[in-house]
């Protein structure tokens, strides 16, 4: 099938108002220029999420008012419930995707007011996407004169537009796109506008190289075992031609390519870099966070270590040659991925200086190493681990498990762990978890079996821990903070794969269920089922939760300091008020609980000189406040909350801040169950008002 | 005058809601814990879950890196306190998230069936509605009413 042409939406782009773009910033007396703004996806190319703004501070954060706010409504064909962006402001502008079209808006930053917007009409490639809606951002680019902004749609196509106008460069690739689909060391396959491969992440531009990686869809139960692969390219920012590329599946007679048994590196698929890019531009390094191989939970296809699958690669800034790399999980089956840009930190360990880079992750390790040579700052020792009994499937017997720091959240389960408010809720969680397989982290995988084990009951593997939004860092204490799921429950069980729905020999599933093809959004109806045993409706469904209440134990979800001079704990705290269910719970009347934290996986963090502000993922409804979510504030030094206020809905997408004409906001993307994304922004109350 | 007929619209709405709420006997409003779809109905939307959905929200409605939990803490909390209605609504507007509304009201309506089945709420006699407005009258709540253990 030959490609349509996507259509530019030169009718939707408009310019609203020009003059209004060259706005001078005022800078705060007390703050470097450069950290009035938020350059980039992560703030800067460390991915630090941090800025040394104090306007906003422990006396006043309480008194936060809206600013200005923005509904993504209108940015798409449809509302979008999962606004995820984190915007840019710089030189006086604000920039985000945006609506289900992954639109670019640019705003003004002290009223919200619109100052152009670009939309690209994709047709079926937009909507055959592996990764839709708004996405996580954009990049900005200038060499002093001109300005850049740089995104990927859902379609697949690297486009540039002129900051000042949303207008495409002309120079830039073919009239300012670059199929992404194309020049990419493989066919990607089975054709253009279909071919699974995308991104959500926001581009990274470090020199004048613009980076990108590749996202897949869920891979837990696949079609096949064969899928395009997720390899890393830079591209010129002024020309968007492409300046080299980094196979995540080594190509044969390449390092590591003897990882895969059997040439299974010839079809294997996905193996991606999903998530946030990180750039050490003085170095010249680009890091490189490597998700999963096909599949996530069975690799019996791809015998081996599986390089680079969940390894942090170093690669040259130049060259996209690879200076080292540590795989963090060898031969992954639980996916762990790597979740979150990686955190560049120049510390002091034992008196000696050290550049080092810090990986958090769903499996709640934080991996630091020395950035230049890829040494473990603290031994990282190989492990025996349990080997499973999946047929067919290959085993590492071994895992690499840093001694320091501790885990900051649970990656495994066990009794202990369990809802323990109550004897008698205790004792109905373990009647719960009878059914399952339990272990520390990397317990494998388990074939589900209707008499139990229905599949190995895990944490810190595919919902992490901590995801996508990462972690944040203060480069004047040499502190990381990270917030973790700590509750988030997966159980993986395995089931043998009918030939009509995969070629895999085992897929994700639950014993006494019908394995399904999964259709990706707007497949077409697939194979029927292989005769299923008779079961009642939601039959080998299992409610993970004690009537409601977690099957664990609190905190449900935390944020944690970690002082990486020591590798130890500075803090920890439940983040997040205590659930609605917990906090009604007729069984638990009269107890007194701490604050729980809240069981969910989406929660980013800021830190500014005294903060670290991070919003609710979850609704609740207390005396304090109506239906809503709040954003809090905590002394960055003790963990201790000293502020927050409310939103309509939760966070979903990472806080930032910046300064504008002697203001000092914060923008926090909010959206869930029935309210449509939403960009908030939060400032004080001018005096007098 | 526009202001005044307008005024009177309005006016008209809020009586007639008034209205409506005095004649609803309390005893009457539920819940999604009072059996408001049948097995059989759940049993329809298992495979249609299993196609449309499982591949983002996943096979066992746990979520993915791409998509909400569908059981547990957070599905509970996003749609604690609000009604069926408000989750069919968002349903019908953007799933499957590549071609929204393209499954029809009642296929919409045998999934929600498969989810409340799934979170193991309890199922009855009648199958639940497929119109928003009557859904609407059905309140989600994550905690089992004490009165009905």
């Amino acid at each position: 099938m030959r490609e349509k042409k996507p259509k530019c939406l030169h009718v939707s782009m408009f310019l609203i108002a020009a003059g209004l773009l060259l706005w001078p910033v005022a800078a705060s007396s007390q703050v470097h220029p450069k950290d009035t703004e938020w350059p980039s996806y992560a703030a800067d190319l460390a991915g630090t999420r941090y800025r040394p703004l104090d306007q906003i501070n422990a006396s006043n954060f309480s008194d936060l008012e809206i600013a200005w706010r923005i509904k993504t409504d209108n940015f798409g064909d449809r509302p979008e419930y999962k606004l995820e962006g984190t915007p840019l402001m710089v030189n006086g502008v604000l920039y985000a995707t945006a609506g289900s079209r992954r639109a670019v808006i640019a705003l003004d930053p002290a009223t919200g007011e619109l100052l152009w917007i670009h939309g690209e009409h994709e047709g079926k490639r937009g909507g055959a996407a592996p990764r839709q809606l708004s996405g996580r951002g954009l990049a900005y680019w200038s060499d002093g004169k001109e300005e850049r902004i740089l995104y990927v749609t859902p379609g697949f196509r690297l486009i540039c537009l002129n900051a000042k106008n949303g207008i495409r460069v002309p120079g830039f690739g073919n009239n300012g796109e670059v199929d992404l689909k194309l020049n990419d060391d493989q066919e990607i396959l089975p054709d253009l506008i279909t071919g699974e491969i995308g991104i959500q992440s926001a581009p990274v531009v470090a020199k004048d190289t613009v980076i990108i990686g590749a996202a897949f869809r869920e891979g837990m139960t696949p079609k096949s075992m064969r899928n395009n692969k997720g390899y890393v390219r830079g591209f010129d920012v002024r020309t968007g031609k492409r300046l080299w590329i980094f196979h995540t599946i080594p190509k044969k007679g390449e390092f590591g390519y003897d990882t895969w048994e059997k040439d299974s590196a010839e079809y294997t698929g996905n193996t991606g870099v999903w998530t946030q890019i990180t750039v050490d531009e003085q170095l010249g390094l680009v890091y490189l966070p490597v998700e999963s191989p096909t599949s996530d939970y069975y690799g019996g296809h791809r015998p081996g270590n599986n390089l680079f699958g969940e390894s942090l690669v170093c690669v040259d800034l130049k060259t996209g040659e690879r200076k080292w790399h540590f795989q963090l999980v060898h031969h992954p089956l639980w996916d762990m991925d790597i979740s979150s840009a990686p955190i560049l930190a120049d510390i002091t360990v034992d008196g000696k200086s050290v550049k080092a880079v810090a990986q958090p992750t769903k499996q709640g390790f934080l991996y630091v190493s020395d950035r230049v040579t890829g040494k473990p700052i603290w031994p990282i020792p190989e492990k025996p681990v349990e080997v499973g009994t999946v047929p067919g499937e290959w085993y590492s017997p071994t895992q690499p498990i840093p001694s320091k720091p501790p885990a900051y959240s649970r990656n495994g389960v066990s009794v202990d762990d369990l809802i323990d408010f109550t004897p008698a809720l205790r004792e109905q969680a373990k009647e719960i978890v009878s059914k399952y397989h339990l272990g520390p982290v990397f317990t494998p995988p388990s074939a589900s079996i209707l008499e139990g084990p229905l599949g190995t009951l895990t944490m810190g593997t595919a919902s992490g821990g901590t995801n996508w939004p990462g972690g944040s860092y203060d480069p004047e204490t040499h502190i990381v903070y990270v917030y973790a799921c700590n509750s988030c429950i997966e159980p993986i069980g395995l089931v043998p794969a009918p030939k009509e729905v995969s070629d895999l020999k085992y897929v994700a599933g639950t014993a006494g269920r019908t394995v399904e093809i999964l259709h990706g959004p707007g497949e077409n109806a697939g194979a029927d089922s292989p005769k299923p045993p008779k079961r009642s409706a939601g039959g080998g469904y299992t409610r993970l939760d004690v009537d409601g209440l977690p099957l664990v134990k609190p905190p449900y979800g935390t944020i944690t300091a970690i002082n990486l001079d020591k590798g130890e704990f500075a803090w920890q705290i439940a983040h997040g008020e205590t659930e609605d269910v917990v906090r009604n719970s007729e069984v638990l009347k009269g107890m007194s609980i701490p604050r729980t934290g809240q069981e969910t996986y989406n929660i980013g963090t800021l830190v500014t000189k005294t903060l670290v502000v991070a919003g609710e993922g979850h609704v609740t409804t207390t005396a304090d406040h109506p239906r809503g979510s709040m954003l809090r504030a905590y002394d960055k030094a003790t963990g201790k909350e000293v502020g927050a206020v409310f939103m309509p809905a939760p966070q979903t997408g990472s806080p930032m801040t910046y300064m504008v004409n002697g203001k000092q906001y914060i923008v926090v993307a909010v959206s869930g169950g029935p309210y449509s994304g939403e960009y908030i922004a939060y400032t004080l109350p001018t005096a007098g008002e | 005058m526009r202001y005044a007929s307008a005024i009177l619209v309005v006016g008209a709405i809020i009586s007639s809601l008034g209205l409506l709420r005095a004649q609803t006997p309390a005893g009457e409003s539920r819940s999604v814990w009072d059996g408001v779809y049948t097995e059989e109905q759940a049993k329809r939307g298992e495979p249609m879950y299993q196609k449309e959905c499982a591949l983002c929200h996943g096979a066992t409605l746990t979520g993915g890196e791409s998509a909400p939990p569908l059981t547990g803490g957070a599905f509970m909390a996003n749609w604690n306190g609000l009604t069926m209605g408000d989750l069919f609504d968002r349903v019908r507007k953007t799933m499957p998230l590549s071609n929204p509304g393209r499954l029809t009201r009642q296929q919409d309506a045998d999934i929600l069936a498969f989810l409340l089945s799934a979170n193991k709420f309890p199922a009855g006699n009648a199958e639940l509605y497929r119109q928003s407005e009557m859904l609407r009258e059905i309140r989600f709540e994550s905690t089992k009413p004490a009165a009905k253990k």
